[in-house]
């Protein structure tokens, strides 16, 4: 019995992940109708250089599509075997290569969506993206030996198939940040950028968080300097010190209800140059900052402006005088 | 309070913050180095420099193709010369063979005369030569709190003391086809001449709301996100109180949190202005990419304000193709006439994207 219950889950698998690969490819394709530019897509493409970005997103949307026919085409008899085995196993292998790239991007582009469906998958990579993902494989490599999908054969097998397909969407509902966006999508909810947010909820929610208990200890004080907004994110910048020199901490938050994505950088005063995290503070940070170094040497990132060139307002000049 | 439309006595004094929000920004969403054990040993400390420090993008290419002004006062004007006087000196440019002036209308360059208050355009890569002069050229934008057959008495904003705007009769006709309702209570915009103080309006730039500016018709959020990039209508505003000169964009849309004085004088609580247009909260400082879509000119201006009265409007901007409806920025004057704008159209049809 228990057997069947695991075989039949398995045989769920097939078609949910079928649904999402065409899901996913279907969104990417409207962006792009809508946004007439290919390379306009989000995710992971934006770890290649720009010249690459529309070759590599029309190549991830062509392997979405016909990884999702392959699966619901040899869920019957029809390629059982080895064609279906391997079909499966590049399935797993998709969404394995996806989340190590997820995990890149997180680190090499902290503001960017994971680009899944297109424009529904705005908000930054977060840790339940990167789990989705990586359950996701774990989800296609365990069909693998799974043979040809049949009915269930008595009613309370297909109950027991109908709940455990809702749990699975609830868990992956759960961890998708597109629910959100698809609720603004439709008018439900209003966009990000549009909320008004009062800083001192941003700041309740900055205090919540991990990022805010690993880096308090560097603040000289807990008054803010500066407070702004630009679109969905709100900046706090602390007073700091960094090797017996002023430093500014400065937090991101993004403007959710719950569990904002915080991102935080220590800048020293004088120069304006980031500065590294002093160890005390950077242990669970470690991992994520040693591929970016890699990544900043091999593709380079995006300069950061000198003050000058941020447009002074109020003093910039037109003129000679 | 951080931000206003033109507030008395604003000075430069407190805006150094503003200019390092960029910086900042740009600190957090970029990869950081690890600590000094786990970065590339001892180098640490010279990537962050290398970050920091990185080469800014080449301003100089940028503003190749943008026009300069210059302000002050005419001292001289021949047919080939115009000289003008400013608190910084004198400066004296040359006119090009087709250069052509307004005042009211337009006319030879050689017409202005000494003692006019001129808005100089230079000739892109030129630093001594100019094209276009507007004298003594105003602007009214706000809503009207009294009225006779001949003047309005208008508020720009609430912290700036009413404007008196005359309304010429030689103009009266043309201004009522585009503006009428000169009744208390509504919004109007109004280019002319200044002459001691007083704005002679001459021209309507475009069609006046139906509404009063107190009653905007009942907002209905569109469904999904916010275009990007934005377009719209972008104008100008008249710098009588603001230093010459200035680029910037006084945005309709700057996060409430902030605190706009213009809505804290005016008792409007955080997120209950009324605006015509949903455009993304930005703050002071932050940084617009402007293009001009009827002389394809672009710039990368840094939000300097707030714009009470633009979000008001409803307008299309009809200056080469008919924009969507609603101002989505007020630039400064020299920001504007920068992007290839004239002064006596008002607007421009503008596409915005806010930078990244």
């Amino acid at each position: 019995m228990a057997a069947d219950m695991l075989t039949l889950f398995g045989e769920a698998q097939i078609p949910l992940l079928a649904a999402l690969l065409l899901g996913g490819c279907a969104t990417k394709a409207l962006r792009v109708v809508r946004t007439k530019a290919v390379s306009a897509g989000l995710g992971p493409t934006a770890l290649f250089p720009l010249r690459l970005r529309a070759p590599v997103a029309v190549f991830m949307c062509v392997v979405e599509f016909c990884l999702g026919v392959g699966l619901l085409a040899t869920s019957s008899h029809f390629g059982k075997g080895t064609p279906a085995g391997l079909i499966r196993l590049s399935t797993g292998l998709l969404f394995l290569v996806a989340t190590f790239a997820l995990i890149e991007l997180r680190s090499v582009r902290p503001d960017a969506g994971c680009g899944c469906f297109g424009d529904f998958s705005q908000a930054p990579v977060t840790s339940r993206t990167i789990t989705r993902s990586a359950l996701l494989a774990v989800a296609a490599l365990a069909t693998m030996k799974l043979g040809p999908i049949t009915l269930p054969r008595w009613p309370d097998q297909g109950v027991a198939l109908l709940l455990a397909v809702v749990a699975e969407l609830v868990v992956l509902g759960f961890i998708s940040p597109e629910i959100r966006d698809f609720l603004v999508q439709i008018g439900y909810s209003a966009p990000c950028e549009l909320r008004v947010v009062n800083p001192e909820q941003s700041l309740a929610a900055l205090h919540r968080t991990a990022q805010w208990r690993r880096h308090s200890d560097l603040l000289t004080s807990h008054e803010p300097t500066d407070v702004w907004r630009e679109l969905c994110w709100r900046y706090f910048s602390f007073p700091s010190t960094h090797a017996g020199k002023d430093a500014e901490l400065v937090f991101a938050v993004r403007l959710e209800q719950r569990r904002p994505v915080v991102l935080s950088a220590l800048v020293d005063t004088a120069s304006g140059a980031v500065v590294p995290w002093p160890p005390a503070t950077s242990r669970s940070a470690r991992a994520r900052w040693r591929g970016t170094l890699r990544v900043r040497q091999a593709h380079g990132a995006d300069p950061v402006p000198h003050s000058e060139a941020a447009g002074l307002p109020m003093v910039q000049r037109s003129d000679g005088f | 309070m951080v931000c206003c439309d033109r507030c008395p006595g604003a000075t430069t004094s407190d805006t150094s913050h503003f200019a390092r929000r960029r910086l900042l920004k740009a600190a957090v969403f970029q990869p950081q180095p690890g600590p000094p054990s786990v970065a590339a040993a001892g180098s640490g400390g010279s990537n962050a420099g290398s970050a920091g420090a990185a080469t800014a993008p080449d301003v100089n290419t940028a503003d190749r193709h943008v026009y300069r002004t210059v302000t002050g006062t005419i001292t001289d004007i021949s047919p080939h010369f115009i000289t003008i006087g400013h608190g910084a000196g004198q400066r004296r440019l040359a006119l090009t063979a087709d250069a052509t002036a307004w005042r009211g209308e337009p006319l030879e360059p050689s017409a202005l005369s000494p003692g006019d208050e001129a808005v100089i355009r230079i000739v892109p890569s030129q630093s001594a030569i100019a094209d276009r002069v507007w004298a003594n050229i105003g602007r009214v934008c706000g809503t009207i709190l009294e009225s006779d057959s001949e003047r309005l008495l208008v508020a720009e904003c609430a912290t700036r003391r009413p404007q008196v705007v005359v309304i010429s009769p030689l103009a009266s006709a043309r201004i009522k086809v585009r503006l009428p309702n000169l009744k208390p209570g509504y919004l109007v915009d109004i280019i002319g001449v200044r002459r001691r103080g007083v704005l002679h309006g001459l021209i309507a730039p475009s069609p006046q709301p139906r509404y009063r500016s107190d009653h905007l018709p009942p907002h209905v959020q569109a469904g999904g996100r916010l275009p990007e990039p934005i377009t719209g209508s972008a104008v100008w505003h008249d710098a009588t109180d603001e230093p010459y000169g200035v680029l910037g964009v006084f945005y309709p849309a700057v996060d409430p949190g902030a605190g706009c004085v213009e809505d804290a004088a005016a008792k409007i609580t955080p997120g209950q202005a009324q605006t015509y247009r949903d455009l993304p909260y930005l703050a002071i400082g932050s940084a617009l990419h402007v293009r001009n879509e009827c002389t394809n000119i672009d710039w990368t201006l840094p939000v300097a304000g707030c714009a009470p009265t633009a979000r008001l409007f409803n307008d299309h901007c009809v200056a080469c193709e008919t924009s969507p409806r609603g101002r989505i920025a007020d630039l400064t004057l020299a920001s504007f006439v920068a992007l290839g704008g004239e002064l006596e159209q008002g607007c421009f049809n503008a596409t915005m994207t806010i930078g990244r």
